[in-house]
């Protein structure tokens, strides 16, 4: 018999295991090298994300934000280098709207007492409003400098930079949240702010933290988006608002159950692209893709709902 | 014994309830001091004050002779004050020594970072632990696993690892069976021992005449009647609440 | 518990999606932008049924209007090997990556009013810019090129753009025709609520002042019909004139409720068989493309249709 506490933990990554194999077996160039880079290239944009969502409902806060600053992030971006800015100074600009939302968000919610739910629906707002202010609707293209285009379509050999680039973050955020005081004062500060800030923890620090984190990550996506695309459009991150919500919700049934944690989120981005990946090799129509991330989605919030209800309406 | 920390005249209202009405307690190094009073008497808002978790309107707190204003919590815990507050405050759904340890965790220097030290955490909370409950050892269980005394056990190490000189308990043993208010009481009995300075709240009379050196009991916000505990009874102690007069050789 | 049973779901479809994609005829990869949009799925639809008139397999995949899934889902079929894709609605700049890397991968990609790239077959599609202009001297031949009229647009998408860019050509060269009232749509999601909201404004504003409607396509017509049926308008009151085609519209020229005047109808079942054609042409009957297409397009040239020649495409 297979130990409860073992399935509770381990349950998703092995049944993302067992996909895994059953790709490997049955969908022909699922296992290819070029395939497993093509997913952990595709998976890169989804886990970033998502991980800048985790962090912010790590300390209870609930960023319902990050797809429209994104793309708002994304819009900035694409606006400098039409009119021919230098990349770096766009990328820069685009960094700084994700984190100046983020921040937003953190202020709203710690100085003005505005519930995250609340509050980041209103950012969300207003980043969409902004996007289209600053694009008239209009997508920005162009063919533009390749030194940019390279942080997203670049490779060294055969591998995406983007997928060193993601390595990178998701190592630094996975040592942040579990390694060092500012990852555990996250941690305690959602878990029981009340506990945390009685036990000397900067909480308002904390929840500005978590979600300039999500805006950041929002930022550092965009740039992602951008070079891959070499687009920028006003609404251009918009499916992503479901696909990371349910990477973290997954991420959630993993690890720590019910507990927002950054292995899990990267585990569960992966399953999910895995999927959309192993589908399409499948031969499956484009529907059965919207059902599957239904599934998902339902069953993951079935097992960590108590938690998301703590976080949206601060129970 | 001499006296380690006093509330000089402490006000606080909240909106147009006067909570804390002119609050002034002498409390001696080394003893356990008892504070009773009726529901609403302003017991946990005085606890609050010296906690930091609440600024009183006016008046001060002074600590070895020291005027101290504690703004934060974080100024109470330097000030060597540990609190152990009504509601426990630990998080459940932590494991318990990352309670024991919350805000004060333990690094060590790895290439330049500082890291979390998780190791010695595990070891020193399985310390700590070891001095109050014998019974648990995996400092990895959450804390929701464990029972209202072994909380109480994670709290009060909490309390131990600050090192703190004068520890506060809010009704500790409130929502405790038979056998884990023992417990409890044997702990405060342990940190007198030790030396530290206790402030204890309880509604038990029983309880309080058990392990208290001294009795303040609390009226209306005002400390009406401080008293010393020897020889005193439950009984008499409950009449004195209720009335809040006391026979004039006590005092 | 709820981990088993995903699995087992996920097993499940995954089998019946497995059963459905094996033989071994030629795999043809076809990929909507926005399936929710009609002519997206027309498109999509028509060169489905085409390709499995040839024995064809089939997958088709939807974007659901995220340029980074459109990215992804064309990598996917790449990595899955097709021996060919059809592309709906596409976009030549923004996934200029995918599209070389398909032609290194030696799969030939039709797109379908998408516009041309270098590193695909050709573009099939009605040139915008003529259908757009038929449209505009329509209307206000309509009107004896004289009064008011409003006009609903659409910019983010790059041919209902040009509709409107020519609607603005016609217009400048007959200044007795001035535009009263312009709504621009902006979001894509929910779109049909801003045209509701933007047109029942302006129609009610601008009462008295104007004789046509422009939209920029048929789905906003609609939209602007209903609006115009409530506030108890009749056949001839005003004229109203758009894009695209489709039974729907066909039986609103025909409806003695509807205020529907004429519609250019982009032949997207003809362009969507003549890219399935071609693809059988090029890549199973060996033929080059110069031969069956000289230049970057294969334009189908659209056909206005009115209260003449209704009948004949009302089905
Ligand atoms: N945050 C608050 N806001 C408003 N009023 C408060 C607040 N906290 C306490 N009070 C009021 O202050 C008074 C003292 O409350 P306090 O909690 O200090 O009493 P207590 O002696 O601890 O009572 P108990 O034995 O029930 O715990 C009460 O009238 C209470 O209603
Ligand atoms: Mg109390």
């Amino acid at each position: 018999m297979i130990p409860k506490h073992a399935i509770e933990k381990y349950g998703t990554l092995f049944a993302g295991l067992v996909l895994f194999a059953f790709l490997m077996v049955f969908a022909e160039n699922f296992a290819s090298t070029a395939n497993l880079l093509n997913v952990l290239k595709q998976v890169s944009f989804l886990m970033v994300l998502s991980i800048g969502f985790t962090f912010a409902l790590i300390a209870s806060e609930l960023d319902l934000s990050f797809a429209n600053v994104c793309s708002l992030s994304a819009v900035v971006i694409g606006s400098l280098m039409q009119a021919a800015y230098p990349w770096p100074l766009a990328v820069s600009a685009g960094l700084a709207m994700g984190l100046f939302a983020g921040l937003l968000n953190g202020y709203l919610v710690t100085y003005l007492k505005v519930p995250s739910l609340i509050s980041t629906l209103g950012t969300a707002s207003v980043a969409n409003g902004l996007a289209f202010m600053i694009t008239g609707g209009v997508a920005f293209v162009g063919r533009w400098d390749p030194d940019f285009l390279f942080l997203g379509r670049g490779k060294i050999g055969p591998v995406p930079v983007i997928i060193l680039f993601t390595l990178a973050i998701v190592a630094l955020s996975f040592f942040l949240s579990t390694q060092t005081k500012t990852g555990i004062h996250l941690q305690a500060t959602g878990e029981n702010e009340e506990a945390a800030r009685r036990s000397g923890i900067n909480t308002r620090k904390s929840k500005i933290l978590g979600l300039a984190l999500s805006g950041l990550a929002a930022g550092l996506t965009a740039v992602f988006l951008v070079a891959n695309l070499s687009s920028a459009a006003p609404q251009m991150a918009g499916d992503f608002l479901l696909n990371g919500i349910a990477a973290t919700l997954l991420g959630m049934t993993m690890f720590t159950p019910a507990k927002p944690n950054i292995l899990g989120t990267i585990v569960g981005a992966l399953i999910i692209v895995v999927l959309s990946n192993g589908l399409v090799l499948l031969g499956a129509q484009y529907y059965i893709q919207d059902i599957m991330l239904g599934i998902i989605i339902v069953a993951s919030v079935a097992v960590s709902a108590s938690v998301l209800k703590r976080a949206a309406f601060a129970l | 014994m001499p006296v380690k920390i006093s509330t000089r005249n402490i006000y606080k209202n909240y909106g147009a309830v006067e909570a804390l009405r002119g609050v002034s307690i002498d409390i001696h190094e080394g003893e356990v001091h008892a504070i009773c009073g009726d529901n609403g008497a302003g017991k946990s808002t005085l606890i609050k004050v010296l906690a930091g978790v609440e600024m009183p309107d006016r008046g001060e707190v002074v600590i070895d002779g020291a005027p101290c204003r504690f703004t934060t919590p974080t100024e109470s815990l330097k000030a060597g004050l540990a609190t152990i507050h009504q509601d426990l405050a630990v998080a459940a759904r932590m494991s318990i020594y990352e309670n024991i340890f919350m805000g004060a965790e333990l690094t060590k220097n790895v290439l330049g970072i500082r890291m979390l030290d998780k190791k010695k955490m595990r070891q020193d909370a399985a310390g700590y632990m070891s001095q109050l409950n014998k019974s648990i050892t995996d400092m990895n269980i959450k804390v929701e696993e464990l029972s209202g005394g072994q909380r109480q056990a994670v709290a009060i190490c909490r309390a131990l690892r600050w090192n703190a000189n004068i520890v506060i308990l809010d009704e500790p043993t409130a929502a405790l069976g038979v056998r884990e208010t023992e417990q409890v009481l044997e702990l405060v009995r342990s940190l007198k021992q030790s030396g530290k300075t206790v402030i204890l709240i309880s509604h038990s009379m029983k309880d309080v005449v058990a392990v208290a050196d001294r009795v303040s009991i609390l009226r209306n916000g005002q400390n009406q009647i401080d008293l010393l505990a020897a020889d005193l009874s439950a009984d008499r102690l409950s009449h004195y609440i209720l009335s809040g007069e006391v026979e004039q050789v006590q005092a | 518990m709820n981990r088993f049973k995903t699995l087992m779901g996920a097993a499940a479809v995954l089998g019946a999606a497995l059963i459905s994609g094996q033989a071994a005829a030629f795999d043809l990869g076809i990929v909507a932008f926005q399936m929710s949009a009609e002519t997206h799925a027309r498109c999509s639809n028509t060169a489905e049924a085409r390709a499995k008139e040839f024995g064809w397999d089939t997958q088709v995949l939807n974007s659901n209007g995220s340029l980074q899934t459109h990215a992804e889902q064309i990598e996917n079929l790449i990595q899955k090997k097709v021996d060919g894709m059809v592309l709906c609605m596409s976009k030549p700049v923004q996934f200029d990556a995918q599209f070389q890397d398909a032609k290194d991968a030696g799969i030939p990609v039709i797109t379908i009013s998408s516009g041309s790239s270098p590193h695909t077959l050709f573009d099939v599609q009605p040139n915008e810019f003529v259908v757009g202009a038929e449209a505009a001297v329509y209307l206000l031949g309509t009107i004896d090129f004289e009064g008011g009229i409003l006009a609903q647009r659409f910019e983010s998408n790059a041919g209902a753009r040009i509709r409107g860019i020519m609607l603005d050509v016609v217009l400048a060269e007959n200044p007795t025709v001035t535009v009263v009232g312009s709504h621009s749509m902006a979001r894509t999601k929910s779109w049909q609520d801003d045209v509701r909201n933007g047109m029942s404004a302006l129609i009610l504003q601008k009462a008295g002042q104007y004789k046509g409607i422009w939209a920029s396509f048929d789905g906003q017509a609609f939209i602007i019909d209903d609006l115009l049926i409530e506030s108890g308008m009749k056949k001839g009151d005003v004229s109203l004139v758009s894009i695209d085609g489709g039974q729907e519209v066909f039986r609103r020229i025909k409806s003695p409720d509807s205020m529907m005047t004429a519609t250019v109808a982009v032949p997207l079942e003809d362009m969507a068989t003549a890219a399935v054609d071609s693809m059988k042409a090029i890549a199973v009957d060996g033929k080059k493309k110069e031969e069956m297409v000289a230049g970057p397009y294969l334009f189908k040239p659209a056909i206005l249709v009115d209260a003449n020649n209704v009948d004949q495409y009302l089905n």
